[in-house]
């Protein structure tokens, strides 16, 4: 009980988001994560490389995305007939057969909100690393937050894999630049949410910007 | 040590779900964070009756989602049409079983997982039950990371009736499971974004 009144300048309280448990947070070693008292779930991390590493694989992830998503994935030759498309073309002609909501259900988690994610992380990242103080930080953060369950290229990912092993069947498949940029594409992107915590971004703006900490009463 | 942990809730303060603030409540009323700008509030609203309803639309839509065809493959003037486990079984069958195991886990198995994880979590919560609460909590969160990977055969279809289309002599097209299909992966989300694993811990006395 006591602990949670000390005030220490290292210390933050934090409620855990999984179990709601008030705790006095010590101050977290680079490379290190803290954990909640109560049940053990990850309450943050401190990665390694702060803000940087996850700056410098979104922006290799920025220029995989453009080349994963203009190239052909793959080529398929049937009877002499040469098709290839990139993802989005894939999800026109969908849309073109008469299905424009799966169209989208495959489109979007691909395609439409890793981009979002990929920009508006950029926007965040870049605000607060180099800080720009830009003026929708903020609400692009919670943007952000709300769109990641969302983003499904890295099963996207294995789709095309199984796709390949199918049409094998059907067609003479020849693996595209699409593909190979996309397989990256995937890598870095990981990469780039495993270096990156929200909770160090939010404290970071806070920093920068300022804002109360209590919120106003009535 | 665990237990004098006391809950934010009971002093008064709430974790922010969309920043993670502790921020100190006024009284019953929501605020907005003083940093993010979102809602705040101790528990997600009528949380475990969205969720239910969710999930109950969820398990509805598993049925089509297995017994309609997913996709219609036209050659020669030949139709045929196969279901889930029809893919599963051709797959088998021609000794590609690593495969047929992959399609299985992810469309069969794991949404029929997760809704079971859900209703059992949430079953446990409405009796305030304290048994295993670490272990749901734990559940909670493996459901809420795999879910997604359900998506994989409505991609697959996707791609294949998008890549085999243009002037060839076999077509693809998506049969009637591929949007129950969607519709479980995506329902069963917002069931589980709905449910707040705080309740878990909630004495409901």
């Amino acid at each position: 009980m006591d602990s949670l009144e000390t005030m220490d300048e290292k210390q933050i309280r934090f409620v855990c988001h999984e179990c709601d448990a008030l705790q006095m947070v010590p101050a977290v070693e680079p490379g290190h994560d803290a954990n909640c008292i109560r049940c053990k779930s990850r309450l943050f991390r401190n990665p390694r490389g702060g803000i940087d590493k996850p700056l410098a694989f979104l922006i290799a992830s920025m220029f995989m995305f453009v080349i994963a998503n203009v190239m052909p994935i793959m080529t398929l030759t049937i009877v002499g007939v040469k098709l290839r498309t990139t993802i989005t073309g894939a999800a026109y002609i969908f849309y073109q057969q008469g299905s424009p909501e799966l169209a989208a259900i495959v489109w979007l988690p691909s395609v439409f909100i890793p981009g979002v994610i990929i920009l508006s992380l950029f926007y965040v990242l870049f605000s607060i690393r180099f800080q720009m103080n830009w003026r929708y930080t903020k609400p692009i953060l919670v943007l952000t937050g709300r769109l990641l369950p969302w983003g499904m290229m890295d099963v996207f990912m294995l789709g095309i894999l199984v796709s390949i092993v199918k049409l094998v069947g059907l067609a003479d498949v020849v693996i595209g630049t699409g593909f190979y940029a996309f397989a990256f594409l995937v890598v870095l992107y990981a990469s780039t949410i495993a270096s990156l915590e929200t909770h160090t971004l939010w404290e970071c703006l806070t920093e920068q910007q300022g804002s109360p900490m209590e919120p106003t009463n009535g | 040590m665990a237990s004098n942990v006391v809950s934010a809730m009971s002093r008064g303060i709430a974790g922010c779900h969309t920043c993670g603030l502790a921020v100190q409540m006024p009284d019953n009323t929501e605020v907005e964070c003083p940093r993010c700008g979102a809602e705040v509030h101790y528990r997600k609203h009528d949380s475990i009756n969205r969720a239910w309803a969710f999930l109950i639309a969820a398990f509805i839509m598993y049925i089509p989602a297995n017994t309609e065809p997913m996709m219609r493959t036209t050659s020669l003037g030949n139709t045929s049409a196969d279901t889930i486990m029809g893919g599963v079984i051709y797959f088998l069958s021609h000794g590609d079983w690593p495969l047929a195991l992959v399609i299985f886990a992810a469309s069969v198995m794991l949404p029929l997982l997760k809704m079971i994880a859900i209703a059992y979590i949430l079953i446990l919560t409405q009796r305030a039950s304290s048994e295993r609460r670490i272990e749901r909590t734990n559940l909670y969160k493996i459901a809420e990371i795999l879910g997604k990977w359900s998506m994989l055969d409505i991609f697959v279809v996707g791609l294949m009736a998008g890549l085999v289309q243009l002037g060839a002599l076999t077509t693809i097209a998506p049969g009637p499971a591929c949007i129950a299909f969607a519709g479980v992966v995506i329902l069963t989300m917002f069931a589980e974004m709905a449910f707040d694993p705080k309740l878990i811990w909630d004495k409901m006395e």
